[in-house]
């Protein structure tokens, strides 16, 4: 089942380009829109360019983003009458629902890989340095970071994806979920430049400890203080939404 | 043999309080090729859903290769093949990763799914084609992948829904061909749906009629005709004015005829057997110097099975031409 998800991403990589497009074009032209915030004094941690601030947050971007395909392909699935061919053979139930996760998470991490290595590419020619300060064991936790993250949302888009059988309504929905979550953290901008009920709400925002923990790892180093609590939220969130995904499926399934 | 699979007082009431399955029973032997002919929305494709695991039943008794259907899913799982109504191959993936993949579904050793899987691409024809992608198959390369999956673990029983449903008359044939040397040489038992007269009359020993969830009669295709009624006759005479009764007479004295009546061409005879009766008749009426202008014959088709059971036409586009005698003809 893992295989076949990644067979079927390799053979379509006009779908990684889609979803990896916006997370770039972000990168690209959003970071260049306030790269000038840096040169502002205390806004920026010290010596941080925006592109090594923001990038924190367009990760962040990228696994909502393909957290939400995890939903289209399990109605793909359904409609195609494949789950079903699944569920008349032998294996075993949870394969088919870990296989998709699994799959998902390893997605996560190549277009975390791909973005990381684009940033640096553009920190080098923009002459603003991008690096992770916790250097390789510092990126797989990102990678750890991130692939949970992912998780954690591909829960709501198959819960959501089982339940209405439709592959609008969980990019609709998901498209209301993402962006308010994005804006009201300090995934693009400073919690310190941010108005306080923004401040207020990004407190309840599990968005904003992902990010911080991502940020960490890339910038002020390992600060367990941001990095645990941020993982116990994802695992709360993980907890809540996967629940709500194998609810789903054992309806679906009997 | 032995009943591989035995349902008793099937019901299903979907969610909505819709009766699809309403107290069915039947059985279908080993070996045996098995059909449930239906119009759309008869029950057929609930049934097939209820017995391949995938739906629980509302109420009633079912087993599968002596397995309950409620306690024991996963061992029928294994010994069963399963083609939807849906052609539901990976268009990502080509034929053979299809193939392959179905093989790892029921954790198949993989040196045992690479020989397997040749075997089944040149079975259905396939080879040439393996390496493309199924997404650029045509309809009926794709059923036939699809029926290659279905059968990849060497299944006891193989379920097919609508096999052959939206294909063309050739691919029809060489599914067909497929499925019936699946059923003679690998003595696979075979449960088909199917809404094609021809289909059911071509390739099931036995056969149901199902409709509004209910089995409306069960037997063989020949059975279930003879049940409809006899062969028909039609006899056309020169002066049939003259000789109408004295003809009537000398036919009525045959044996194997049930009914003789007045018709537009003159006499028609319902008999057994009508086509080892003609020759009978032309001789008899002809040594009386009785003369004949026409004979034709037809047999009931399953057409008229189902419309005498069910009240209606199963779908008239599809009705199949019953088979013709030595002179031709149909009514």
């Amino acid at each position: 089942m893992f295989i076949r998800s990644l067979k079927k991403l390799i053979r379509n990589p006009i779908l990684l380009f889609f979803s990896l497009f916006q997370p770039i074009l972000f990168l690209a032209l959003f970071t260049q829109l306030l790269s000038r915030l840096g040169s502002f004094p205390g806004i920026l941690p010290d010596h941080v360019a925006y592109l090594e601030f923001a990038a924190a947050g367009i990760l962040l971007q990228n696994a909502f983003g393909s957290a939400l395909q995890s939903g289209n392909s399990i109605v793909a699935d359904i409609d195609s009458g494949f789950l079903s061919k699944m569920l008349v053979t032998p294996m075993s139930r949870s394969a088919i629902l870990l296989g998709r996760l699994s799959s998902d998470a390893f997605r996560v991490v190549i277009q975390t890989a791909i973005i990381l290595g684009l940033a640096y590419a553009l920190g080098a020619a923009e002459n603003t340095p991008f690096y992770v300060t916790t250097g390789v064991v510092g990126i797989l936790g990102i990678f750890f970071t991130l692939a949970f993250f992912g998780l954690a949302w591909s829960g709501i888009s198959l819960a959501l994806g089982m339940k209405t059988r439709s592959a609008e309504t969980v990019f609709a929905i998901g498209g209301v979920i993402t962006f308010p979550l994005l804006f009201l953290s300090p995934s693009l901008l400073p919690i310190n430049f941010l108005p306080s009920w923004v401040q207020t709400v990004s407190m309840f925002n599990p968005v904003s400890y992902a990010v911080n923990a991502s940020r960490a790892f890339m910038i002020t180093g390992y600060d367990w203080g941001t990095i645990l609590p941020a993982w116990g939220v994802i695992a709360l969130v993980a907890v809540i939404t996967l629940s709500a995904t194998l609810y789903q499926f054992r309806k679906v399934v009997s | 043999m032995a009943d591989i699979i035995t349902v008793k007082d099937l019901v299903l009431v979907y969610s909505d309080g819709t009766k699809a399955v309403d107290n069915i029973s039947f059985n279908v032997q080993e070996g045996e090729f098995f059909g449930f002919l239906g119009p759309n929305g008869a029950g057929k494709s609930t049934t097939i859903k209820i017995l391949t695991t995938l739906l629980r039943k509302t109420s009633g008794k079912a087993t599968v290769a002596g397995f309950d259907l409620d306690n024991d899913a996963s061992s029928i799982r294994k010994i069963m093949g399963v083609q939807s109504q849906e052609t539901t191959v990976d268009g990502d993936l080509t034929g053979r990763e299809n193939l392959e993949l179905q093989g790892h579904f029921y954790q198949m050793p993989t040196n045992e799914i690479k020989k397997r899987v040749n075997e089944l691409l040149k079975l259905v024809g396939l080879e040439s084609a393996a390496e493309r992608r199924a997404r650029n198959y045509s309809g009926g390369m794709k059923k036939r992948l699809d029926l290659a999956t279905a059968i990849i673990h060497k299944p006891k029983l193989l379920f097919l829904d609508e096999p052959t449903t939206g294909l063309d008359p050739q691919s029809r044939a060489a599914i067909w061909a497929y499925l019936e040397q699946l059923n003679k040489m690998e003595g696979i038992t075979i449960f088909l749906t199917t809404q094609y007269l021809e289909e059911a009359n071509k390739l099931c020993k036995r056969l149901a009629i199902i409709d509004s969830g209910k089995i409306a009669v069960s037997g063989s295709p020949d059975e279930l005709k003879k049940q409809v009624g006899a062969d028909s006759i039609r006899i056309g005479l020169e002066n049939c004015e003259r000789d109408r009764s004295k003809a009537k007479e000398i036919i009525k004295s045959m044996t194997g005829v049930t009914d003789i009546k007045d018709a537009e061409e003159c006499i028609l005879v319902y008999a057994q057997n009508a086509a080892s009766l003609i020759a009978d008749i032309v001789r008899a009426l002809d040594s009386t110097d009785i003369r004949l202008t026409s004979v034709t014959f037809s047999q009931p088709s399953l057409d008229d099975v189902f419309i005498k059971y069910t009240g209606k036409r199963i779908r008239v586009e599809e009705s199949v031409k019953a088979p013709s005698g030595m002179f031709g003809g149909r009514r």
